[in-house]
C-alpha cells in the first residue's frame, strides 16, 4: 500500500460500505420496518464503522503511520499557536546542533577522516635524538647514513622512505615559471604508502642516480593546472628551474601527502600550499659521508603487519645507540618513532577535542533550558491532557503525541543547524590560520550529516522525554475537579533548577570576562601603533631564477639589479601608482636573516653584541610603507654606485648606541662597513606583536633572488594584478611570481591564530549568553505559569503590578547573584590559564570584566521581565473563575 | 499503533483463517459484493455464525490486496446502482484448494483426538 493512494483507497472504501449499507437499510425496510428503525437495525448488523475502516487500514499496513501523521499535524497546530516558543526553541537547537555539527566536521576532516593510503595507520615517521642537544631540540631530522643503516637493519619496519621539503620553479609548453611546493623522495615512496600513479608509473630505483634523476611524478592538481588534464602528459617535458625533467606518473585525485615539516611539530606557516611534484631524492656529497651532521631527511615508513608504533621506537633507539657508540661518533643517538597522522595534527588534536567537548556542552545546556521552557508548556497543557486520558487516550498514545512535538523541533532545529554549521565552517575555513593541518580538506560530508540527524535525536530525547513524561503523569480526575496540585506545589521551583541556572550565569559569566579580554588583547594586537601603513598596498613577490642572474664576477648581481630597477621603473610609471619599492623579506613572516650589530669604536664580548634584521629596500621604501624617518634622509640613486648607507630602525639605533646620537656614526653588518645615514621609526613589518631591531640596506649590491615589490595604489587587486605580471615578465619572463595580493591580506594572515581565537571565544560567548538568558526565562516562565491562582488571589486582593513584578525578578536574582558571584571566582582561574594567550593586555582589564558582569545582568533582567510581566498581568477574574 | 487496533487486530485473528476460506468459497459461485458474501454466509449456516457484516470488509480488502480476489464497481442487476463486486481470481482458486484440505486435515485431525471409538468401530 503506497501512503499516497490512501486518500483514494479510503474515499472507496467509504463509498463501498455506504452502499452495502444502503443496501441492508433497503432489505430490512422491505422486511417491513419504518425507515427509522431499518436505519437503526442495519447500522446494528453491520457493526462500528469507524472500527471497520481502522480495521481495513491496519491490513493496508498504515496505521502506525496514520498515528504519526496525526501526531506531526497536531504538533505543527501546536507549535503554530505559540511562535514564540517555537521560534526560540528551533534557534537555541540550530545554535546547539549547528555549532556542534561545524566543529564535528572539522573534528571529522582534520583527525578522522583516513589519508588516501593503503592501510594509512601503519604509516609512522622516524627522527633522532641527540642526547647532547635534547634540551634544545627533542628530536632531530634522520641522517642519511643513519637512515640507511636503519632501513636496513630494523625487523620491525617493512619499507622506509626518506622525504625533504623542496620548491620547484616549474615552466610547462611556453609558459612562466611558477612556484610549485613538491617532496624530494626516495623512489620507493610511493610503494611506501602503498599509493600507485592513476596515469605512468611510480619512480625506478636506479632514477636517485644523478643523470637519471631528470623525472617527476605530478599530483592531479598539477596535472590539470600545467597540463589542463590533457592525457598524453606521461612522456612530455617540464622545466624545473631551467633543466628539462620528464613527467612520468600522475597520481590519483584523492591523493594528498600531508604538509610536514623535517622539524618536529606541525608545518610552519609558510608551508601552506599542497605538495604537487615529486622528484627523486639523489644524495650527494656530505650525505653520503658525514655522520655527526646533516641531520636534514624525515622518514616515512611503513611498519610491518601487527608491530606496535612503541615497539618500533624501541628497536630504533637501541640500534642507533649502538651504532653511534660501535662507530666511535662523538654524540649519543637514539631515535624516536610517530605516527604520521600524529606528527601531522600535532597539538591541534587535543585542542579541536576540547573545542567538541565544549560545544557538546553547550548543546547539553540547550537541551536543559528547552526541557524546562517545555515543563512550562506541559503545565498549561494540563488540563487538556486530562481531558484526554479521560476520553480513553491510553499513556503511550499521549506520551507519543507530548513527545512528537519535540521531535518536530528538533528536526527543524537540526535542518537550520546544518545550514548554520555550513556557514560556520565557511567563517572557519576563511578564519584559521593557513597552516593549519589539512585545512582544505573541511568539508561537510556524509559521516557529518549522520552526526547531524544523530545529535537532533539526542536534543529531542534529551529536550523531550521529561515534558513528555509529566505530560502523562496528570491523574484526570484530580486535574479536572482543581487546580490543588499547583497551589501545592507554588513557589518553589526545585533547588537543582536554581542551581542549573546558577550554573549556567557562572559559565557565561567566565566565557564573557575570558572573551572580553582576549579581544581587547586582539584589538590591541591590530590598533597598536605599528609605524606602517597596510592599506592599499599590494605586496607582489617575483622570483628571479634565469640562470643569467648566477654569472660569476657580480655580473649576474648586476643583471639583478638592473632588472629590479626596472621593474620597479614600469610600475611607478603607471597611472593611479603612488609609489613602488621593493624589500628582500615577506613582510609580517617572522624574522630574517638576524646579524650583530658591530661599532668600530665600542668592541663587545660576542654575547652582548646587539643583532637586527637585514632587510634590503630600494629608495621609496620608506614613504610606500608610511614609515616615517626620524633623522637623517631616504636612499637615493646615489647609493647604487656608492652602497655604504644604511638605515637602522630606532630600536636598533638605541640598542648599538644607548647614549644617543646613532645618525652618522660606523656599523659593521654582515661583514661590511656602513654609515648610519637615517633612522627609522619602529615599523612591526617582521611581526605585529614584537617590535623587532631592524638594519635597512641599500639592496643593490646584494639584490635578492626573490623580491618583494610594493606599490601603494588607489586601484584594486583584480585591476592592478595583471599590470604587476605583465611588467614583470616584460623584463624577465622567467620569472616566477608566487604572491600577489593585498598587505592588508597578509597582516590579518599574520594574526590569523589570535582572530580565530576571538571569532571562537566569542561565538562560545554569545552562545553561552544566549542560553543562560534562555535558562532564566525558561524557569521563571514555569514557576508563573504554576502559580497562575497565586497572582490572581494576590492581585484580587490588591497586589500592584509593580509588586508582582518584583516578586518574580527577586525570584530570579537568587540564582544570578549566585552564579554571578561564582563566575567572577571562576574568571579569576581561568584568567591565570589564558595570560599566555594575551598580548599586553592586563589579566583584570576593567572593561572587559565590567562590561561583561554589565551584559549578563542587564540581559538576565531583559530574561525574567518578560514573565515577571505576564504574572502582573494576571487577570484575577479569569483565573478565580477557573476555579 | 493505537491500543484500540491492538484489541480488535486481535478478533480478526481468531476468525481470520476460517473466515478467509468462507469468503473464497461463497465466491466460487461467482462474483458478488460484500453485502451479499454476508448474507450468503449467515444464511447457509443458518444463522449460525451471527457475524456483524462489518468484520468482512478487512478480511476482503485483505483476500485483495493478497490478489485471491479482484474488484470492480460494477451495477447490480435487481438495482439500478453499483456496487463492489468480488471476483475469484486463479491464485485465489489455488488457495481455496489449499485451505479447505488444510481445513479437512485439522477437522479429521480433531475428529481423531475427540472420537477415538468412533473410528475404530
Amino acid at each position: 500500500m503506497k501512503w499516497w493512494q490512501l486518500k483514494k483507497r479510503d474515499a472507496d472504501l467509504e463509498r463501498e460500505l455506504r452502499s452495502d449499507l444502503e443496501l441492508e437499510e433497503e432489505e430490512q425496510r422491505e422486511n417491513g420496518l419504518s425507515p427509522e428503525e431499518a436505519r437503526y437495525a442495519a447500522r446494528r448488523a453491520f457493526g462500528n464503522a469507524a472500527l471497520i475502516k481502522e480495521q481495513t487500514h491496519e491490513v493496508w499496513g498504515v496505521a502506525s503511520i496514520e498515528c504519526l501523521w496525526q501526531d506531526v499535524r497536531f504538533a505543527f497546530r501546536h507549535l503554530h499557536r505559540s511562535p514564540g516558543f517555537t521560534l526560540t526553541a528551533v534557534l537555541i537547537l540550530a545554535l546547539g546542533i549547528g555549532a556542534s555539527t561545524a566543529v564535528f566536521s572539522i573534528l571529522e576532516s582534520v583527525l578522522l577522516r583516513p589519508y588516501a593510503f593503503q592501510d594509512p595507520g601503519g604509516i609512522v615517521i622516524w627522527r633522532e635524538v641527540i642526547q647532547e642537544a635534547v634540551k634544545q631540540y627533542p628530536s632531530v631530522p634522520d641522517n642519511y647514513r643513519h637512515f640507511l643503516y636503519l632501513s636496513s637493519h630494523a625487523k620491525t619496519i617493512q619499507d622506509a622512505a626518506l622525504v625533504q621539503n623542496a620548491s620547484f620553479a616549474i615552466t610547462a609548453g611556453g609558459d612562466h615559471p611558477r612556484i610549485e611546493k613538491g617532496l624530494s623522495v626516495s623512489p620507493n615512496f610511493f610503494s611506501v604508502l602503498g599509493v600507485t600513479p592513476m596515469l605512468g608509473r611510480a619512480f625506478l630505483l636506479d632514477e636517485a642516480q644523478s643523470g637519471r634523476n631528470d623525472v617527476v611524478v605530478i599530483s592531479w592538481d598539477a596535472w590539470q593546472d600545467l597540463f589542463h588534464g590533457e592525457p598524453d602528459v606521461v612522456g612530455r617535458t617540464i622545466k624545473i628551474k631551467g633543466e628539462s625533467a620528464m613527467v612520468i606518473g600522475v597520481l590519483p585525485r584523492g591523493f594528498e601527502f600531508p604538509v610536514i615539516n623535517e622539524m618536529r611539530g606541525s608545518a610552519s606557516p609558510d608551508q601552506t600550499k599542497p605538495y604537487e611534484v615529486f622528484q627523486p631524492f639523489v644524495p650527494q656529497g656530505d650525505d653520503l659521508t658525514s655522520d655527526d651532521g646533516d641531520f636534514a631527511f624525515l622518514v616515512i615508513a611503513r611498519l610491518k603487519q601487527g608491530v606496535a608504533v612503541g615497539q618500533a621506537s624501541t628497536e630504533l633507539a637501541s640500534l642507533l645507540s649502538a651504532y653511534s657508540a660501535t662507530n666511535h661518533l662523538p654524540l649519543h643517538l637514539s631515535a624516536i618513532v610517530e605516527p604520521l597522522s600524529q606528527e601531522v595534527t600535532g597539538s591541534v588534536g587535543k585542542a579541536l577535542w576540547l573545542l567538541f567537548m565544549a560545544v557538546l556542552g553547550l548543546l547539553l545546556i540547550a537541551c536543559v533550558n528547552l526541557a524546562s521552557l517545555q515543563l512550562a508548556r506541559a503545565v498549561v497543557r494540563e488540563r487538556d491532557n486530562a481531558v484526554r486520558a479521560a476520553l480513553g487516550a491510553g499513556r503511550m498514545r499521549l506520551f507519543e503525541t507530548a513527545f512528537t512535538e519535540s521531535v518536530v523541533l528538533c528536526l527543524s532545529g537540526g535542518a537550520l543547524g546544518v545550514l548554520l554549521a555550513l556557514a560556520g565552517i565557511r567563517l572557519f575555513i576563511a578564519a584559521a590560520p593557513e597552516n593549519l593541518p589539512r585545512l582544505h580538506d573541511i568539508r561537510v560530508t556524509w559521516p557529518v550529516l549522520l552526526f547531524a540527524c544523530g545529535v537532533s535525536g539526542l536534543a529531542a530525547l534529551l529536550s523531550g522525554t521529561l515534558p513528555a513524561l509529566r505530560s502523562i503523569r496528570s491523574n484526570p480526575q484530580r486535574a479536572l475537579q482543581s487546580a490543588s496540585t499547583r497551589i501545592l506545589r507554588a513557589g518553589h521551583t526545585p533547588v537543582i533548577r536554581k542551581l542549573l541556572i546558577a550554573f549556567e550565569i557562572a559559565c557565561t559569566v567566565v566565557l564573557l570576562i575570558v572573551t572580553g579580554v582576549v579581544v581587547r588583547s586582539f584589538s590591541r594586537v591590530l590598533n597598536q601603533p605599528h609605524d606602517f601603513d597596510a592599506s592599499q598596498v599590494i605586496l607582489a613577490e617575483a622570483d628571479l631564477l634565469s640562470p643569467r642572474y648566477e654569472q660569476p664576477n657580480g655580473a649576474g648581481d648586476s643583471a639583478r639589479s638592473e632588472c629590479i630597477d626596472r621593474i620597479i621603473d614600469k610600475i611607478r610609471s603607471t597611472p593611479g601608482v603612488e609609489s613602488a619599492a621593493m624589500t628582500s623579506a615577506m613582510p609580517l613572516s617572522g624574522e630574517s636573516a638576524v646579524h650583530s650589530m658591530y661599532r668600530p669604536d665600542h668592541p663587545l664580548p660576542e654575547s652582548e653584541v646587539p643583532t637586527a634584521n637585514l632587510r634590503n629596500v630600494s629608495p621609496v621604501y620608506f614613504p610606500t610603507m608610511r614609515t616615517r624617518l626620524i633623522a637623517g634622509r631616504d636612499f637615493t640613486a646615489s647609493e647604487r654606485t656608492n652602497p655604504q648607507s644604511a638605515i637602522i630602525s630606532q630600536k636598533a639605533a638605541q640598542a648599538a648606541w644607548p647614549e644617543g646620537q646613532a645618525l652618522g656614526r660606523k656599523l659593521k653588518f654582515n661583514g661590511r662597513n656602513y654609515t648610519v645615514t637615517g633612522v627609522a621609526a619602529d615599523a612591526r613589518i617582521a611581526d605585529i606583536k614584537e617590535n623587532i631591531p631592524v638594519v635597512y640596506l641599500p639592496y643593490w649590491h646584494d639584490p635578492p633572488a626573490s623580491v618583494f615589490f610594493l606599490v601603494r595604489t588607489s586601484r584594486t587587486l583584480d585591476e592592478f594584478a595583471p599590470i604587476i605580471r605583465r611588467e614583470v615578465w616584460n623584463v624577465d619572463p622567467e620569472a616566477a611570481i608566487p604572491v600577489i595580493e593585498m598587505l592588508d591580506t597578509q597582516l590579518v594572515q599574520s594574526v590569523a591564530p589570535e582572530r580565530l581565537q576571538s571569532i571562537v571565544l566569542s561565538s562560545f560567548g554569545i552562545s553561552a549568553l544566549v542560553l543562560a538568558i534562555l535558562g532564566v526565562y525558561g524557569v521563571l516562565a514555569y514557576s508563573v505559569s504554576l502559580r497562575r491562582q497565586e497572582f490572581g488571589i494576590r492581585i484580587a486582593l490588591g497586589s500592584g503590578k509593580s509588586a508582582l513584578i518584583g516578586l518574580v525578578l527577586l525570584q530570579a536574582a537568587y540564582p544570578v547573584a549566585l552564579g554571578t558571584g561564582a563566575g567572577l571566582i571562576m574568571a579569576l582561574i581561568a584568567l591565570r590559564w589564558v595570560r599566555s594567550l594575551l598580548y599586553q593586555t592586563p589579566v583584570m582589564d576593567p572593561l572587559a570584566v565590567g562590561g561583561s558582569v554589565l551584559l549578563l545582568l542587564v540581559a538576565a533582567t531583559l530574561a525574567a521581565i518578560v514573565p515577571a510581566r505576564r504574572a502582573a498581568s494576571t487577570d484575577p477574574m479569569r483565573v478565580l473563575r477557573m476555579e | 499503533m493505537s491500543s484500540m487496533a491492538k484489541q480488535a487486530q486481535q478478533r480478526v485473528g481468531l476468525l481470520q483463517g476460517t473466515l478467509d476460506m468462507l469468503v473464497l468459497r461463497t465466491l466460487l459461485y461467482g462474483p458478488a459484493h460484500g453485502h451479499q458474501i454476508g448474507k450468503h454466509i449467515q444464511r447457509t449456516t443458518n444463522e449460525f455464525l451471527q457475524m456483524q457484516h462489518g468484520s468482512l470488509y478487512p478480511a476482503l480488502h485483505r483476500l485483495e490486496q493478497r490478489g485471491w480476489v479482484s474488484a470492480k464497481w460494477e451495477t447490480a442487476p435487481d438495482r439500478n446502482r453499483e456496487f463492489k463486486y468480488y471476483r475469484l481470481t486463479d491464485k485465489g482458486r489455488k488457495q481455496l484448494l489449499v485451505e479447505e484440505s488444510q481445513w479437512k486435515q485439522m477437522a479429521e485431525a480433531v475428529a481423531r483426538v475427540m472420537w477415538p471409538a468412533a473410528e475404530e468401530s
